[in-house]
């Protein structure tokens, strides 16, 4: 099959590369670009630990083709380790040692970012209904929605 | 929300703290170690190793039948497929290998015994590769008739999973019946059972099933393994066991020429454990991959399918409980038949059939008790440690059969548990003592948390509102000679680096190994790096499973760190000049109660050694190690009686309790509020004790309202995904959590602490089934307990 | 995991060339717009195609738009954008309600509701709802457009009306004249996602009349005739409710699968359709639970 040269920015460089249609996005940053954050959890689109953000919007990116980021922007968490709200969230997880084995922690930050760059002043239920698709078997998730509150409150 | 914090005046005899000084860090929420890692997203994991260009991948063939022999497999395709190195089966390994039992195969080998089950794999330079050239693998099978079921499996007639069952070698403190599926019997006899009946005034039997569950950690498993020109094999795991891992390779692949010394096992952090990660599973398959493509590492990574289907699952159980109890409610006899399906090999499943069988009593004071664990070989796949090792599985018959019978006889169900409740020094089943515990005032806490006795209405006609309140307990169930270790070596700033072998796998262990070194020696947590485990470099610890590294490795830590504190001490005293019995360790200074203006830095002599009067120096790098192992357990008992052994180093013990609102029509259920109270002897971090409690209800609560394994006629898993195999979003997180934790020393832990990890969801799945009849009066008596069987059970009582 | 399939990838920008791709390869190409089904299909072999047509560069089949009534919800509309749309929120609130039970917002970023009614699982959230709102599917071919009911879309599971050399441009419905309210109930194992084991979508009108549809409860989502009738031009009493909840399980054959059996399936059919009748009556006067709240059962 004819290989696809594609470009597209990642966290804020840019980078060109080939690839094959039947590329997985996920596979292809982990694999060809080395960007480790986002993990491999279900296959499926399930659990929400290959969340990245593409142009702005927190996606699945195993259901995603790798094709299908040509001309787009796509920020992982070591991208999004500089943003204001990132860095806001970061502190209070750590202040309140909100995880436990950290797999999920990486969709579960993007995800929080995406809801408060959104609407910085969520309700409990908007808290929840953000990090809804991002699995966790470790911390039974009250610490997490806890320091998300938090973080938007601005404690 | 806060944590309630009840610490009990010290009992009589045990030993108390630091006499006469407080403790600074152990007791605090200190910030975990890990932390800043995992949140930037820094922190690798297994799949996240680079090895370069030259990596190869793996992919399986696997079995579409539960039993079947294996006539004939054809690689020729697949080996001829571009891009393909090489193709393995169970021809190249044949060594049989298990933790307490070797029942179980690399690849299968004449014949296989679950679906999925591993017949060859195909290594290549490509995971799609991999994937198309285990498509080509033929395999012929001759199916044979097969066994789902571990109460059919103990027929006359069954098929036997393994008619060799005789040849196999195990432990000493298992029972196999050879010629039958009966890997392991476990048997309980103490006191006079038939006179424990007589005596009762109320003797009521039943029957109450749990199915098999799984694990679900995030981290799917994967293993990379490099067998290098030098004869060593390295393999990075995703493991709660590296040594135990590196023991298994050792023995099964010792044919290749391989000792000990050779296998080096490198674990790095883990996405979640649960017990799915301990023992050996998938490992095994990339080490032998590795052997057979020397100098080129291979990585095996397991899709989320597969670990559903092959990796160990939670135990089946089918538990037959006889009870008899006096009107005065005292337990006089109980009889608890426990029929577990193991799979289709028990190497570890059979020591959660075992630790069940020694345990099933609960933490409650039962003189007349026969306890008969099972353990069945049936055609599905191999179930072993699972957050709990069987103690959730015999506790949702127990304790809803004690709720049941107390409301028979009109007594209380919490006066009825206060007043069977074990004590301390009270003999255990096997006839050893019980430890100290906090478990009444577990049962009043919680007891008054949930305003237990007052009866609550819901706002919403259509819902009833019903309460429950069960006890909990469990011990680690580990060889007699489980031991940790540990190393701890200052650097030149005084900073400490401790090397242990216990895994970090969430539950914050590296974290609390810090605060324990960081106590003793006085230097800050944020001075003292944890690593995690290279069984090159880090000495022994046997697994991290059974809720036991902080007591276990805790004490190792805490020994090589005290022995680091002597050598600092014996090193001032013969330079100074100054008695040791004055010397302490403030502020990561030396100093002495007779001299105050004598405060020696740490930064100033660890590496470098004390500089005496005539210029030379003293001393030279300060480091510790330490050894811990229960020298007081033994396994070997009586076969027939269980009675003689103390192979329970300690129980930990609590109650929870529940306020449940039930939609009368729909079934469906609601956890208006939780509180458990768990008795861990000294909580070293509450923040990380809080997070196995809140995380541990949660997942106990989704095994008993909505985890349901689905196999078909043939064997099948149906549901080897999150879309259908439903666990907890954060939608589903009760409304309220109430975490309590109390303090009743554990005399031989570090600092008073004893384990607490799993207990945290064995109290689950009683507390639902006995809310639910205490809100619209039917009684569940298998799992789960779904909103469709709460349901059609009210629609049938009505009829 | 890897997709093993090989296949070519085409984003068209032009219109007609995504048409002569699929009048050439038929049922060898396939659309891919939030591939949130597709990319699973792809992984699990359930899906070989030949060529992948990415379906995001074509002008035509972008927007959602309110006019003269008429709701045009563009092919590659996805379901956040629905959930984010204002005109969705206030002039279509029980198509906003259904949008927020379909998974999470990572998937519901990319997926589209074209695409969950080409899907055509019997579970599909959106399918009562477009069934209610009588609602037209516009596909188009290089022989031209057509207009295909709702109810005349879904043929079977997992099948639909749409030609091997057709795609779906569009989906209309009508904004109804007369006041109404409605209500998604929706069957879940648990409150986290979940593909509906049963779901209910109905409108009351002020005049009382009714519309009610179902999903997953048959091998298609589809209306409630029968029930529809016994309900029409009667306000909404105890008898009544008892009369449609009875009529209603002559309209469903759910079947047991591993999600849920059969008899649940029965029991949950009349009792989410008296709630999802309830809830629509009580928002019609202002009151009930608001949208998006108290619908899964």
């Amino acid at each position: 099959m004819k290989p696809h040269n594609i470009q597209f920015t990642l966290n804020g460089e840019k980078v060109a590369l080939s690839v094959e249609p039947s590329d997985v996005l996920l596979d292809v940053l982990r694999g060809k670009l080395g960007i480790k954050s986002p993990k491999v959890g279900c296959d499926r689109g399930d659990c929400g630990t290959c969340t990245v953000l593409m142009n702005g919007k927190t996606i699945r990116s195993c259901l995603a083709l790798a094709v299908e980021a040509d001309g787009s922007e796509i920020v992982t968490l070591e991208g999004a380790n500089s943003r204001k709200w990132t860095q806001k969230l970061q502190k209070t997880f750590h202040a309140k040692n909100a995880f436990q084995c950290g797999f999920c922690a990486p969709g579960v930050i993007l995800s929080a970012t995406e809801l408060l760059e959104k609407n910085p002043k969520p309700s409990a239920h908007d808290i929840k209904e953000a990090i809804a698709g991002n699995l966790c078997r470790c911390t039974g998730y009250e610490p997490i929605v806890e320091a998300i509150a938090e973080t938007a409150k601005g404690k | 929300m806060d944590l309630q914090k009840l610490i009990a005046k010290p009992r009589k005899g045990a030993r108390s703290v630091k006499t006469g000084e407080e403790l600074t860090v152990v007791g605090q929420s200190v910030p975990r170690v890990d932390g800043w890692e995992k949140i930037k997203g820094a922190a690798k994991y297994t799949d996240d190793l680079e090895f370069g260009p030259g990596l190869l991948y793996a992919a399986l063939v696997e079995s579409p039948f539960a039993h079947a022999k294996i006539k004939s497999i054809d690689v020729s395709k697949a080996e001829k497929l571009h891009g393909v190195v090489k193709v393995v089966t169970g021809r190249n390994f044949t060594q049989k290998f298990g933790l307490y039992m070797n029942d179980r195969y690399v690849f299968a080998t004449d014949m296989v015994r679950f679906v999925g089950e591993q017949v060859a794999a195909v290594v290549a330079t490509d995971p799609k590769i991999a994937l198309r050239g285990a498509a080509l693998v033929k395999v012929e099978y001759e199916e044979l008739p097969a066994v789902m079921d571990a109460v059919k499996a103990l027929e006359k007639d069954s098929p036997l999973v393994h008619p060799d069952l005789k040849s196999y070698t195990h432990v000493p403190w298992f029972f196999p019946k050879p010629g039958t599926n009966i890997a392991h019997w476990r048997k309980i006899r103490k006191g006079d059972l038939a006179k424990g009946f007589k005596d009762a005034d109320l003797v009521m039997e039943d029957t109450y099933t749990v199915p098999r569950y799984a694990h679900c950690a995030i981290e799917p498993h994967s293993a990379i393994g490099l067998f290098d020109a030098s004869g060593r094999l390295t393999m990075w795991t995703s493991s709660q066991s590296p040594f135990t891992q590196r023991h298994v390779f050792a023995e099964t692949l010792k044919s290749f020429g391989l000792s000990h010394k050779d296998v080096r096992v490198i674990s790095t952090y883990i996405g979640g454990g649960f017990g799915g990660k301990a023992g050996v599973t998938m490992e095994i398959i990339a080490a032998a991959l590795a052997i057979a493509v020397p100098g080129r590492p291979v990585k095996l990574l397991w899709s989320r399918a597969q670990e559903f289907y092959n990796t160990y699952q939670r135990l089946g159980c089918t538990a037959k409980i006889k009870m008899g109890v006096s009107k005065a409610g005292k337990i006089t006899a109980l009889d608890f038949k426990l029929h577990w399906d193991a799979g289709a090999y028990v190497e570890y499943g059979a020591n959660v059939v075992n630790a069940a069988g020694l345990s099933a009593s609960g933490p409650y004071k039962v003189d007349n008790l026969s306890i008969d664990s099972m353990c069945t070989y049936t055609n599905l796949p191999p179930c072993g440690a699972y957050r709990g090792f069987g103690y959730s599985e015999f506790l949702f018959g127990l304790e809803s059969h004690i709720t049941r019978m107390a409301r028979e006889l009109g007594i209380d169900p919490v006066e009825f548990r206060k007043k069977n409740a074990i004590k301390e020094g009270d003999t255990l089943p096997y006839g050893a003592h019980m430890n100290p515990t906090g478990i009444m005032d577990a049962i009043e806490r919680v007891a008054k948390e949930i305003k237990w006795g007052v009866k609550e209405r819901s706002k919403d006609p259509k819902k009833a509102i019903g309460k429950a309140q069960v006890c909990f307990w469990k011990s680690p169930a580990m060889p007699p000679n489980a031991s940790s270790s540990a190393f701890l070596k200052f650097n030149e700033d005084g900073s400490i680096n401790i090397l242990v072998s216990g895994m970090e796998i969430g539950q914050g262990l590296l974290t609390v190994m810090a605060q324990i070194a960081s106590e003793v020696l006085s230097v800050p947590v944020a001075k003292i790096r944890v690593e995690t485990p290279d069984t090159d470099r880090n000495p022994y610890e046997w697994q991290t499973v059974g809720s036991h590294v902080t007591w276990g490795c805790g004490n190792a830590v805490k020994r090589a760190a005290l022995e680091a504190r002597e050598r600092i001490l014996d090193l001032v005293q013969r330079v100074h000049c100054l008695d040791k019995s004055t010397l302490y360790l403030e502020d990561q200074h030396v100093k002495c109660r007779t001299k105050p203006d004598f405060a020696l830095r740490f930064s100033d002599f660890v590496i470098n050694g004390i500089q005496a009067d005539d210029h030379t120096f003293k001393g030279g790098p300060i480091m510790g190690s330490g050894v811990f192992m229960p020298e007081f357990a033994s396994a070997i008992s009586d076969p027939e009686t269980g009675q003689g052994g103390h192979p329970n180093v300690h129980y930990t013990t609590g109650s929870a309790g529940i306020i449940l609102e039930v939609d009368r029509e729909t079934g469906k259920m609601k956890i208006k509020k939780v509180a458990l109270a768990v008795d861990c002897g000294k909580a070293i971090n509450p923040d990380l004790v809080r997070g196995q409690i809140v995380g541990g209800l949660l997942q106990g609560f989704a095994t008993v309202l909505y985890e349901d394994m689905r196999y078909n006629e043939k064997g099948r898993l149906l549901n080897p995904n999150f879309s259908d195999y439903k666990i907890p979003t954060v939608m589903d997180m009760p409304d309220q959590v109430v975490p309590i934790i109390i303090e009743v020393a554990q005399p031989d832990g570090p600092f008073g602490a004893r384990g607490v990890g799993e207990h945290t969801m064995i109290p689950c799945a009683p507390l639902i089934a006995n809310a639910v009849e205490d809100a619209l009066g039917v009684r569940i008596k298998s799992m789960p307990v779904t909103k469709e069987k709460v349901a059609l059970a009210v629609k049938a009582a009505k009829k | 995991m890897p997709i093993t399939t090989e296949f070519e990838y085409l984003k068209p920008k032009d219109m007609d060339e995504a048409l002569h791709v699929f009048s050439l390869y038929k049922e060898k190409a396939r659309a891919l717009a939030g591939g949130t089904d597709l990319v699973v299909h792809l992984k699990e072999n359930l899906a070989r195609p030949e060529v992948v047509v990415d379906i995001k560069a074509l002008q035509e089949l972008s927007g959602l738009t309110l006019k003269e009534g008429t709701l045009r919800i563009g092919a590659r509309t996805t379901f956040s954008e629905l959930i984010d749309s204002k005109v969705i929120k206030t002039r279509f609130p029980l198509l906003w309600e259904a949008s927020l039970t379909v998974a999470s917002t990572g998937v519901r970023n990319r997926a589209t509701v074209a695409g969950n009614i080409c899907s055509a699982v019997p579970s599909a959230d959106s399918a009562p709802v477009l069934a209610v709102y009588d609602a037209e599917v516009l596909t188009r071919s290089l022989k031209g457009e057509r207009r295909i009911p709702i109810a005349g879309w879904f043929t079977g599971p997992k099948r639909t009306a749409l030609l091997p050399d057709e795609i779906v441009t569009a989906i209309e419905l009508q904004l109804p004249a007369k006041k109404h309210a409605g209500c998604y109930m929706k069957l879940s194992r648990y409150d986290g996602e979940d593909l509906a084991q049963g779901g209910i979508a109905a409108l009351v009108f002020s005049d009382n009349t009714y519309r009610v549809a179902a999903c997953a409860l048959g091998p298609t989502p589809a209306r409630c005739p029968k029930t529809e009738a016994v309900l029409s031009g009667n306000k909404l009493g105890e008898k009544l409710l008892a009369k449609a909840v009875e009529t209603v399980l002559q309209e469903v054959s759910p079947i047991s699968d591993i999600r849920s059996s059969k008899e649940y399936r029965l029991h949950m059919t009349r009792i989410m359709l008296g709630r999802a009748l309830e809830t629509a009556v009580a928002r019609l006067f202002g009151k009930g639970p608001k949208y998006g709240t108290g619908n899964i059962c």
